[in-house]
């Protein structure tokens, strides 16, 4: 057949901060390769290496390409191909079943991001199950309990525009390995450093976006809120704050003034083993180098003091003022900037008058009757995400999974490490074999994604799938026939301001739209306060911790009931690691190391952790020791260790530098457990407990010993 | 874990890599430029951006073309960091044509 390349402009689907358009390009119906899109000013022309060979992922021999029901025990990985009729009747029956017996909260959809588009991605599923009255899936994932904290803070606000860091002069990334995890935003950084930008990196480890910073910030893990706090300490003692902009455009500066009071630099100091020197030198960079910005990163959030980690660090702009000028302030999650019309995707009108409401982090206990459900989990519904690799605990959710009473149905590209369990698999599409229109969390591009090829076998996008179930279960709402191009038509509050001179034309055909908003070059959008906060001011004391502590409806189906409410302190506090040697001396007895787990370069989160090339980039599964901690333990670089603790163990390979702190190790997620040696990964060892805030998971707080094996 | 500058570059070094590069990675000699790969971060910018296909990535190298890896590790290390384009070197045009190009 004679050659026939094509080329269509899609947009990457990955749960990143960077939604690169990509042109996509195919030969008689075969995507050959992909590239970055290089008129889009902000991602530029490349992708990275996680997406680079996206063709290997849509044309792998591995993919699941139509549905299959179990033929062996559970986790055995035997299935055999049936037809989607036959799947829709087995799963539609169960369900009605279900709910006649149990009632319908014993279903238990489980879903993130992993394709992140807006008709595909975060809600694709939610009108359905509020509609089934199945229980709320509460999705802290990622960010959850920083947006609680934030919003608390200075209300759901893009901040900064990334693409006015050219314009910061002092800008510390807290928490980020922008290299591997926002790629696209360096540029803009290196730009600002070529005009005499300071680059700061606050990290426990020297990650490679550390290496080339001008200052390596090691702090211990889990302390971040004691820095903010002690930041704000001299900000306030030496007399570095903004005054007029303080009394204009904030509320509670005299009572954060006394909180910070007792946060001395010899106090901070000792909490996250940083000298006093560096902690002033931090604070004077930030306050007299302006403007200057700050970067949050997830991990962040990840810690028992999250979220008032996260409230101390958003008060330090307006405590300086940095807002006043394009480049300065805060940037958590531009997200807020898109006025996606969420409620046409996620309809919480459907949801009933006393809903349950189940956290993902807790699908270990929920599958394992270690937590009291009444009535139990009987059927799990996984689309978009792979709980065995990503979510803690993972022994116990492999002990939930395999029980012979739970119906697990699996939609996905491969036989993840969650799908090797469930009973029906369904195949999806990948992003060339769906049409969507996507937000970005870390730019203020709308982005288009035209579908390029038709689904491949019998796979299904999400779209379609929600489509299929719901007719098979007789809801007849018009909202569940809705075709691909009319959800388009409805994603966006097309009359918003932010959109004005931007149609699904012009997307389609261009594939990105910068928002209707000031250039980056003048884009300051806190200068003079309009914080979305109740106050409408950057709320030092925040009114919003009056209601306890709360998960956005946005990450639990849009529903805003039934928050867990614990107490929050009005002020910015630091709450310690609960496993530390500090705190816990009795089980760092035992398990002496706190592990990180931060992102695996080559993965995003666990999507690629199957392909071969980027198994051959990323390498065994690591943990990565300090050389002192090594020689303790007899570890050389290159053997197989065992990580382990209370909850469970895993196996990598040791790497070892100085790189890392003394008495902290390293291992990324993403790894497949059923790929690594001993069948068990990171989350073997982390734990369910959530952080102070929104729900959020507590991954850098965990305690751990490491052993030869 | 890195891509590698490989033999397409010598006495070519037409230098838009360097142009693409997020992290400048590059650094160069009398010849051609190597790639540091404690820097790279595997984004591939730069292979599109070569008019000779002189850059691949280090899993894809054929045999012949193995010992680049170490070449560019030990040159990266020894040489000056590259922050901008050059002009070609003058047999550029010459050297493209003689690899068919």
């Amino acid at each position: 057949m004679a050659s026939q390349i094509e080329t269509v402009i899609g947009a990457c689907p990955q749960d990143c901060p960077d939604t690169c358009s990509m042109i996509v390009s195919k030969d008689n119906g075969k995507v050959i390769s992909v590239r970055g899109n290089p008129d889009q000013p902000f991602t530029k022309g490349r992708l990275c290496v996680k997406v680079n060979n996206y063709q290997d992922r849509v044309n792998s021999p591995d993919r699941i390409l139509y549905p299959m029901r179990r033929t062996g025990p559970k986790g055995s990985s035997l299935f055999e191909r049936i037809s989607w009729q036959d799947a829709l009747e087995e799963i539609t029956t169960r369900w009605k079943d279900i709910a006649a017996t149990s009632g319908p909260n014993a279903i238990l959809p489980y879903s993130y991001l992993g394709t992140q588009g807006i008709l595909n991605g975060l809600t694709v599923g939610d009108a359905f199950f509020n509609k089934l009255g199945a229980t709320i899936s509460e999705r802290t994932f990622c960010d959850s309990g920083a947006c609680t904290a934030y919003t608390m803070t200075i209300g759901d606000t893009a901040g900064v525009d990334p693409e006015s860091f050219v314009h910061s002069r002092y800008i510390v990334l807290w928490a980020s390995n922008t290299l591997t995890t926002n790629s696209h935003h360096w540029p803009f950084i290196e730009e600002a450093r070529k005009r005499g930008a300071k680059v700061i990196v606050i990290d426990p480890y020297r990650s490679r976006t550390a290496r080339l910073a001008d200052v390596h910030v090691p702090i211990a893990p889990g302390t971040d809120g004691a820095l903010a706090l002690g930041i704000i300490h001299i900000l306030f003692r030496d007399g570095l704050t903004d005054a007029d902009y303080i009394s204009r455009y904030t509320v509670g500066a005299d009572e954060l003034a006394e909180r910070a009071m007792e946060y001395t630099p010899e106090m901070v100091g000792a909490i996250t083993d940083l000298s006093p020197e560096l902690i002033v030198k931090l604070a004077h960079g930030i306050a007299t180098s302006q403007p200057s910005v700050i970067r949050i990163g997830v991990a962040v959030e990840r810690q028992s003091g999250g979220g008032q980690a996260v409230r101390a660090i958003s008060c330090i702009p307006a405590l300086v003022g940095s807002w006043r000028r394009p480049g300065g302030g805060l940037l958590q999650l531009p997200l807020w900037a898109f006025p996606v019309s969420w409620g046409a995707f996620i309809r919480p009108d459907f949801i009933g008058s006393a809903p349950r409401v189940l956290n993902q982090w807790k699908l270990g206990e929920a599958l394992t009757g270690d937590m009291a459900l009444d009535p139990p989990i009987r059927s799990l519904m996984v689309y978009n995400a792979n709980p065995m690799a990503m979510a803690p605990e993972q022994g116990r959710i492999a002990q939930g999974l395999s029980r012979e009473d739970l119906f697990t149905v699996v939609s996905e590209h491969f036989l993840t490490d969650t799908a090797r369990y469930a009973d029906i698999v369904l195949p999806a599409t990948t992003q060339v074999e769906q049409e969507d229109i996507m937000f970005s969390w870390g730019h203020l591009y709308l982005s288009y994604n035209n579908r390029a090829i038709d689904p491949m076998g019998e796979a299904v996008s999400n779209t379609e799938l929600f489509r299929r179930l719901a007719k098979a279960m007789g809801f007849d709402d018009p909202c569940f026939s809705r075709t691909d191009e009319e959800q388009i038509a409805e994603a966006m509050l097309w009359d918003a301001p932010q959109m004005a001179g931007i149609t699904i034309e012009r997307l389609k055909r261009d594939g990105f739209a910068r928002l209707n908003l000031p250039s980056a070059d003048d884009y300051a959008p806190h200068a003079q306060g309009n914080f979305a906060t109740p106050s409408g001011k950057c709320e030092f004391k925040a009114s919003m911790a009056a209601e306890g502590n709360f998960v956005l409806g946005l990450f639990r189906q849009g529903y805003d009931g039934q928050q867990s409410g614990e107490p929050i302190d009005p002020l910015p506090h630091f709450i310690a690691p609960q496993e530390s040697p500090v705190t816990n001396p009795a089980l760092a007895a035992r398990y002496p190391l706190n592990l990180i787990t931060p992102k695996n370069h080559a993965f995003l989160s666990s999507s690629f952790g199957n392909l071969p090339h980027q198994r051959r980039h990323a390498g065994d599964q690591p943990v990565v020791l300090h050389p002192t901690d090594a020689a303790k333990y007899g570890i050389t670089a290159g053997e197989r260790v065992r990580v382990h603790n209370d909850r469970g163990a895993f196996e990598a390979i040791a790497q070892v530098t100085d790189d890392i702190r003394q008495g902290v190790v390293v291992a990324p997620a993403g790894h497949w457990a059923s790929l690594n040696s001993g069948g068990a990964t990171v989350h073997a060892v982390t734990s369910s407990r959530y952080a102070d805030m929104g729900g959020a998971p507590t991954f850098s707080d965990i305690l751990v010993a490491v052993e030869r094996c | 874990m890195a891509y590698v500058v490989t033999d397409n570059c010598v006495e070519c070094r037409v230098t838009q890599c360097v142009a693409v590069c997020p992290v400048q990675c590059f650094h160069v000699d009398e010849t051609m430029v190597y790639i540091d790969p404690h820097t790279c971060i595997d984004c591939a910018g730069c292979v599109d951006a070569c008019p000779v296909g002189a850059i691949d990535d280090e899993f894809n190298l054929s045999d012949d073309k193995l010992h680049w890896i170490e070449i560019n590790r030990e040159r990266a290390a020894a040489l000056p960091r590259l922050t901008g384009t050059m002009e070609p070197l003058p047999g550029a045009e010459a050297r493209k044509a003689a690899l068919g190009l």
